[in-house]
């Protein structure tokens, strides 16, 4: 994404014009337009006009609209894609689908009057590549928000590691960036166990070899420089025959870029199931850390890891859930904190202003913050334990704490828990 | 469209008597409709059902009594302890291996230099399984001794491949534990993270509940009867703890590669072994296993666990019928999904037979069925019965010795029969006393190792933007077999259950 231009006062208020340039501008977009802002962007309007003869007129204009934005929807290429995985294979599904497949659209009632179309007017936007947006925060430009688009400045991003979740007769094919994980197909061919006769098994194996390395082919971008990875993952010994398949078919085909990248980028991992969710175990092998330890994905992916860790090592170090963290933090006792980005996407501004506050109050005592991005498996996993985390420095314990706030303010207590609830 | 076909047939010839040119028009016109022509062969004949279900009932209650007893025997064990060996050496002696084979194995074997593992490749067929040395899916054979018809599920041993360990254990009534006396090699299997371990568990928490141990590789310490005492007071007091009832455990010692005390105890490589062992053999053993009651007035449940090409037309599948009876010409109901199909034929232990009962392992070849609906894992049922789907249900769960506690939104897997699919708790209902099943302390926060707990457990999509897929599940109440769960985590066993109550 690149920063066309910013103005931000010291209270916040102000605006910021953005480009986005790829999926993931749209997703960073997505985070950072709440209902209530008003958004202006390019849009294509069909405005009537009736002359004085009363004949109507129809046109499409283009035109800059500013709306006032009620609804934010967004959709990733994979949730199309991993749609139709029927049972079976179907390698055309997805094909050729290339650089921005993730879709944004705001709704609103139009806030700046043009010639053409009437104040409060409703209009739906599509954001598109290349066009700039005009944001301007509702509530103001908070830490958080701010962060965020500087997170989303920084040049140089696409897909930076491809991997193969494969087991026996299965594989997804997903892409990560630092902010995603895209699934970006699926196959599974069916393979007869070997109780049946043995030749059957073989004849399936090789027909799930074959259609995995067209999927390869089509899904993976291994010419791309950007790449920094290809991992194949696999419980068992799929991965080493699935490598092994694709080294002998690229020579066989004397696909020389291809056998490079085999060469220099392919990363086998062994991983505990041939489900999706077991990338978070790829991202905290010790083969995949060392490459790729500055990212933010695999730094996501090693702090959950941590948690879990702790929750077994001492149960009173790691808490989780919003009412515990809060109490947390309350004590200074937040080494870590482990927030969803799903958090701040919070309809309601007093819910997002409460985790901002949170997240500054951490930073300032010292701690240490990872917001972490819901199109990640790691942030999944993370808001299925109610998005927010902590690890903390010292053990307290949470009956301990919980009786110590009953008794030190009730009335406040009742009144913080309502606010949490509506968003559960 | 017969109708009409059969009505033009009976037209025509009046059409004749009148003109001949009108009628080449008539006939034109009709055979472009393709009515004349004979309606093209059905797809697939589908057979009749020969009898009304209170007839088979009462057709299998009387051959259930007449007839040797089947059961099915899961071979389980750490990996390396000799099952596959064990399994070989025993169908060659029982005579169920013919001696072709068995020499083409030994000089096979013997050419790649892994001559020790010739018996076992009576059952590891494939060629990668070959070559590692090592079993990586089931092996179904079948095998008679004198009162009992058994067919085995030979299990891999292999960590990596408790999945499909899994598959067969919830195929069988009883196992059959293999361990290895070898100094050093029985003691890690046993120990924490051994296979030995985690397997007993496993099919324990399966509904199995006799089990033979047989003490493997005797040879290899010299027959010491101390070692083998050793062995038996070291796993006594495991079984118990892991549900095993002593009267239903039993221990041979063996030698699989030598065939020592598998059918016989003569010969003079027994010598050693028969100046201190005088009991049964393990055949012995296996012949007065206690097949478990059968249901077979419940609906019909089968979970699919095979698929491939058989003989002639059609599609087969394999598994075990879990309850209810099944015949030739019934049609059943594959869920998930909306299809039906017929069955042509049911295959026991290589045998056609016109009908089968709950207990029995079959392979049935499906008619009127496109094999794209079927997958590893579908539920094969009675279309006025079928079961319900679940994507969300409450179990009772014991949770296994493990390190990370368990918290709400713990990412598992959940383990159904040969189905394993991406699970959350999604709710800590309430831990429970584990003898009593009282209620401890609702809405905890962690469940801790070896505790039992009341969950809810929501399936998940695979990956962050997927729809997720309900699985074919019932309560233990109304089902035992189908209402049993295993959950895993990190290629972990974490905890095994039951399903209270299906939420939707």
């Amino acid at each position: 994404m690149k920063l066309v231009n910013k103005h931000i006062d010291k209270h916040g208020t102000g605006h910021v014009t953005l480009r986005p340039e790829d999926d993931e501008d749209m997703w960073h977009l997505y985070n950072l337009i709440q209902e209530g802002d008003s958004v202006r962007a390019p849009a294509i309007r069909r405005v009537q006009k009736i002359s004085s003869t009363g004949s109507v007129d129809s046109s499409r204009l283009k035109l800059n609209l500013t709306i006032k934005v009620t609804r934010i929807e967004f959709s990733s290429a994979a949730r199309g894609a991993s749609s139709d995985d029927t049972p079976g294979e179907s390698p055309d599904s997805a094909a050729g689908q290339q650089p921005t497949t993730a879709a944004l659209q705001l709704t609103g009632p139009v806030v700046v009057e043009n010639q053409h179309v009437r104040l409060g007017a409703f209009h739906t936007l599509d954001i598109e590549v290349q066009r700039d947006v005009r944001i301007e925060k509702f509530e103001g430009w908070d830490s958080v928000a701010s962060a965020r688009v500087q997170e989303a400045i920084i040049p140089g991003k696409g897909a930076e590691v491809a991997a193969v979740v494969c087991g026996e007769g299965t594989a997804a094919f997903c892409l990560l960036s630092q902010h995603m994980t895209l699934v970006t197909h699926r196959l599974s061919v069916p393979i007869p166990r070997k109780a049946g006769s043995s030749s059957q098994h073989e004849k399936g194996l090789s027909k799930f070899y074959g259609t995995l390395f067209d999927s390869f082919i089509r899904h993976v971008p291994y010419a791309n420089v950007g790449l920094k990875a290809i991992v194949l993952a696999s419980p068992g010994w799929v991965r080493d025959s699935v490598y092994d398949y694709i080294v002998q078919e690229a020579s066989r085909r004397g696909d020389k870029i291809l056998q490079k990248a085999l060469k220099d980028k392919v990363v086998r991992v062994h991983i505990s199931s041939p489900h999706v969710h077991s990338l978070v175990e790829v991202l905290k092998s010790p083969e995949i850390v060392s490459q790729l330890k500055e990212t933010k994905f695999a730094r996501e992916g090693i702090v959950l890891d941590k948690f879990f860790k702790m929750l077994g090592v001492d149960e009173m170090r790691a808490w989780y859930g919003p009412d515990h963290v809060v109490l947390a933090a309350d004590r200074s006792a937040i080494g870590t904190l482990l927030i969803s980005d799903d958090l701040f996407r919070a309809s309601n501004p007093v819910t997002r202003k409460k985790y901002v506050a949170l997240v500054e109050a951490v930073q300032q005592k010292g701690g240490e913050v990872v917001i972490f991005s819901s199109m990640h498996e790691s942030g999944q996993q993370l808001n299925q334990l109610t998005g927010i985390a902590a690890i903390l420095t010292f053990p307290l314990d949470v009956e301990v704490v919980e009786a110590e706030e009953k008794q030190a303010a009730e009335a406040e207590q009742t009144q913080d828990s309502e606010a949490t609830d509506p968003d559960g | 469209m017969g109708n009409i076909a059969q009505r033009a047939k009976k037209a025509t010839p009046t059409i004749k008597g009148v003109s001949s040119a009108v009628l080449d028009q008539r006939q034109l016109d009709l055979s472009g409709l393709n009515l004349l022509n004979n309606p093209p062969p059905k797809a697939e004949e589908a057979p009749k059902v020969t009898y009304a279900r209170d007839k088979l009932l009462e057709e299998v209650r009387k051959s259930m009594e007449a007839q040797e007893k089947g059961l099915s025997l899961v071979v389980i064990g750490h990996v390396d302890a000799g099952k596959s060996t064990l399994m070989g050496r025993l169908l060659y002696e029982l005579g169920r291996m013919d001696e072709r084979t068995r020499t083409a194995n030994e000089r096979n074997s013997t050419k790649v230099g892994k001559s020790s593992f010739s018996w076992a490749w009576g059952l590891d067929g494939t060629a990668e399984e070959r070559e590692r040395g090592i079993t990586m899916d089931i092996a179904l054979q079948s095998f008679s001794t004198r009162h009992r018809l058994i067919t085995v599920l030979d299990a891999p041993g292999h960590k990596e491949f408790i999945p499909n360990m899994i598959s067969g254990a919830s195929q069988a009534d009883c196992a059959l534990l293999v361990v290895d006396a070898s100094t050093g090699e029985f003691e890690t299997g046993f120990e924490r993270g051994g296979q030995t371990r985690e397997h007993l568990i496993l099919t324990r928490s399966l509904g199995v509940a006799q089990v033979i141990v047989a003490v493997n590789k005797l040879d290899q310490v010299q027959w010491e009867r101390d070692r083998y005492e050793d062995i038996c007071i070291l796993l006594r007091p495991f079984l118990v703890q892991s549900g095993f009832h002593p009267s239903k455990t039993k221990f041979v010692p063996v030698a699989a590669m030598l065939g020592v005390n598998l059918v016989t105890c003569g010969g003079d490589d027994a010598k050693q072994l028969r100046e201190w062992y005088k009991g049964p053999t393990l055949v012995d053993l296996l012949d007065q296993l206690e097949p478990p009651s059968r249901d077979i007035s419940a609906p019909m449940r089968m979970p699919i666990s095979n698929i491939f090409k058989g003989q002639g037309s059609g599609t087969s599948v394999s598994g075990r019928l879990l309850s209810g009876v099944v015949q030739v010409g019934e049609r059943v109901r594959i869920l998930p999904g909306d299809e039906t199909a017929v069955i042509k034929t049911i295959g026991v232990e290589e045998e056609y037979v016109p009908w089968a009962a709950a207990g029995s392992n079959l392979t049935l070849s499906l008619v009127s069925i496109d094999p794209v609906q079927l997958a590893v894992g579908s539920m094969l049922c009675s279309p006025a019965d079928p079961v319900p789907l679940a994507s969300s249900f409450t179990a009772r769960i014991l949770i296994f010795d493990i390190q990370v506690p368990i918290i709400a939104g713990a990412m598992v897997e959940l383990f159904h029969h040969s189905r394993d699919v991406p699970a959350t708790f999604s709710k800590l209902i309430a831990t429970l006393d584990r003898t009593s099943g009282k209620v401890l302390k609702s809405n905890p926060r962690v469940l801790t190792k070896t505790s039992s707990a009341e969950v809810q457990i929501t399936l998940r999509s695979s990956g962050p933007s997927a729809t997720t897929r309900p699985i074919p599940l019932e309560p233990y109440a109304a089902n035992k077999a189908m209402g049993r769960v295993l959950i895993r985590r990190e290629g972990e066993t974490i905890a095994a259950g039951v399903v209270m109550e299906i939420l939707g």
